[in-house]
């Protein structure tokens, strides 16, 4: 039997830029994807992989109707689109941060029903059900730090990797959710059809993710 | 206009996807009728609360009230609805069930998915012996066979063996739960993190391989051989070694691997559960599994069962690909020439009769359908 020919869904944009170094190190060849040009889709010829470029939702859709049989997708992503695949690896990269922010006169302990502007309607409900408060969510599809400055939202729920954004917008962090990574997601019967293949890039991957690890901690 | 537009999620059927699917049941219900099944077929429309026990996952169902204000629902699932007709009914056990059908599930929108799937399946009630799930087995070998080019490989599991090892670690619900979900969606940062509480236990190297445990079933052996496991699971293990070797004997070119890390297919499985997948489809093409509890859903006392379902869609699309068309052809004909016609028809695979009243509008049919044209009134064709 031939190997097995593995498809791979990156997301475009920094999860590519900030994965394609970690794939290089565990030796697959991303040469093609590095001189992509405008294409979105690339079969490697001298490896058993097959790329493909997209956005983060869309990945988890890819994987989920079995279109791929890897995914490579930001944890905000899998969580606000109910991802059900397998997640078998944090790659460490990416990592940044869920928030409440908004203005300076924004006061969380208002009695009153809250507007919340943000990209993630699911993780926004999910959150202010823990706080047992029942709020308002208007989606917005980007620059989501505008909601509150123009009044369209009370305040927003938003990622940061830095808070730099945020400050520079004159908003202010009122409480910290979860924290958001790159993972590395497979599609359930690909893990089957596919096991030696996929965890045998799996364990390089994990090995390149703990090596960049450790050498953080002795440069710290 | 809208009335022409088809609810989210839905699909036609026809031509050779329908001719496909059609052949594929009267396979399959032949095969049942040649083991004895008896068919059963339950309504579309279920009271709500024949589903109630068991949620069925994340499933979301079409419902609609009756005219007295009860919800119905379009059934999501074809076991409960016969449970549910046991019980009412009280049909003397044991009985060995066919059925052929639609069900109803609402998926992602926009997703691709479709909410409207057929399934073909078989419940042994009454059965407590494993005898059941190795008739299962035996009826998922043989279709397997009969309809599917790619080699099929069928996967075991044990419904309780997760729980089993997962109450030895703690006694709170919750974490039991948690550690559950992480595993079963191999959640693989979430799941090491729960297990880092265990790290003195003398389970810990197994929990470490845990979200692996699936495959050759000499290597998940070996493994379980090695681990310190509660004694809670040596019956489970103890089954699954029974059923690979009656495999091995009784079907040794059918491909078997065991998983002993994944969620059962249905929550109201008790004991041994299969699966069967091919390396080209994108879904399993069955499963099924013991569920000696479902009827105390309904009634006082319960009954032993085994069950398994068909996904016929999947079936279909797999056929589709590896099917040859065959050449199709068109007869036309004068009325006085009826009897000939139908002697023809009887002759070809796939023939069909022309309704046309003069030979062009034959031909350009003929030309439609990518047929050849067989025309009686030239009289030149000798049956």
């Amino acid at each position: 039997m031939s190997e097995p020919r593995l498809k791979i869904a990156l997301t475009k944009g920094r999860v590519e830029t900030q994965v394609l170094p970690l794939l290089e190190q565990a030796g697959v060849d991303c040469s093609l994807v590095r001189h992509k040009q405008r294409r979105l889709i690339f079969d490697s010829t001298t490896q058993p992989y097959e790329f493909i470029l997209a956005k983060g939702p869309d990945v988890t859709t890819f994987l989920e109707r079995g279109a791929a049989d890897i995914g490579i997708v930001g944890s905000d992503i899998l969580v606000e689109h109910q991802s059900t695949q397998y997640e078998l690896l944090d790659l460490g990269v990416g990592q940044c941060q869920f928030v409440l922010a908004s203005t300076a006169a924004f006061d969380p302990q208002a009695p009153q029903r809250k507007i919340i502007g943000t990209k993630y309607p699911l993780i926004t409900k999910r959150y202010f059900d823990r706080l047992g408060q029942d709020v308002e969510i208007i989606k917005i599809e980007g620059s989501v730090e505008l909601a509150p400055l123009t009044g369209l939202a009370d305040a927003i729920v938003d990622i940061t990797e830095t808070g730099t954004t945020i400050r520079e917008n004159h908003l202010q962090i009122y409480d910290y959710l979860q924290p958001v990574s790159t993972r590395l997601v497979v599609n359930r019967l690909a893990l089957k059809q596919h096991q030696t293949a996929i965890f045998s890039l799996v364990d390089q991957l994990a090995a390149v993710v703990n090596a960049n690890a450790e050498k953080e901690v002795s440069q710290l | 206009m809208l009335s022409n537009l088809l609810p989210l999620g839905t699909r036609d059927e026809f031509g050779r996807q329908a001719a496909t699917k059609q052949q594929l049941i009267s396979v399959i219900q032949a095969h049942f009728k040649q083991r004895g099944l008896a068919p059963i077929a339950t309504p579309l429309l279920e009271n709500q609360a024949v589903f109630d026990p068991y949620q069925m996952g994340n499933t979301q169902l079409y419902r609609l009230l009756d005219p007295e204000g009860q919800t119905l629902v379009l059934r999501p699932d074809m076991t409960l609805p016969i449970a549910r007709f046991l019980s009412a009914t009280k049909v003397p056990l044991p009985q060995k069930f066919s059925y052929v059908g639609d069900i109803f599930r609402v998926s992602r929108r926009l997703s691709g998915s479709y909410n409207q799937m057929t399934q073909a399946g078989v419940e042994l009630i009454g059965y407590p012996s494993l005898k059941a799930e190795l008739e299962c087995l035996a009826i998922a070998n043989q279709l397997s066979a009969e309809l599917i080019d790619d080699e099929v490989e069928i996967e075991l599991g044990d419904a309780q063996f997760v729980q089993q090892v997962v109450a030895t670690l703690t006694a709170d619900a919750a974490e039991q739960t948690a550690i559950k979900q992480a595993l079963f969606n191999k959640q693989v940062p979430q799941y090491e993190a729960l297990i880092a509480a265990y790290q003195d236990q003398a389970l810990y190297p197994f929990l470490q391989q845990w979200p692996r445990l699936f495959g050759n079933p000499a290597r998940i052996f070996k493994q379980l051989a090695a681990a310190s496991l509660p004694t809670a699971v040596d019956n489970a293990i103890a089954r699954l070694k029974t059923v690979v070797r009656w495999m091995q004997t009784t079907m040794p070119e059918q491909a078997v691997s065991i998983d002993l890390s994944s969620q059962a297919p249905q929550k109201y499985y008790t004991g041994l559960t299969f699966r069967g997948y091919s390396q080209a489809g994108a879904g399993y093409l069955f499963s099924g599994g013991r569920y000696d509890q479902l009827l105390a859903n309904f009634q006082a006392t319960s009954e032993p069962a085994v069950g398994m379902g068909l996904d016929l869609d999947l079936l279909t699309e797999l056929a589709l690909k590896q099917a040859v068309p065959t050449p199709r052809q068109l007869i036309y004909f004068r009325p006085a020439q009826w009897s000939q016609a139908e002697r023809l028809l009887l002759k070809y695979q796939q023939a069909s009769l022309s309704l046309a009243d003069n030979v062009a509008a034959a031909k350009q049919e003929a030309a439609q359908m990518g047929a050849t044209l067989i025309d009686l009134t030239e009289g030149d064709l000798d049956e």
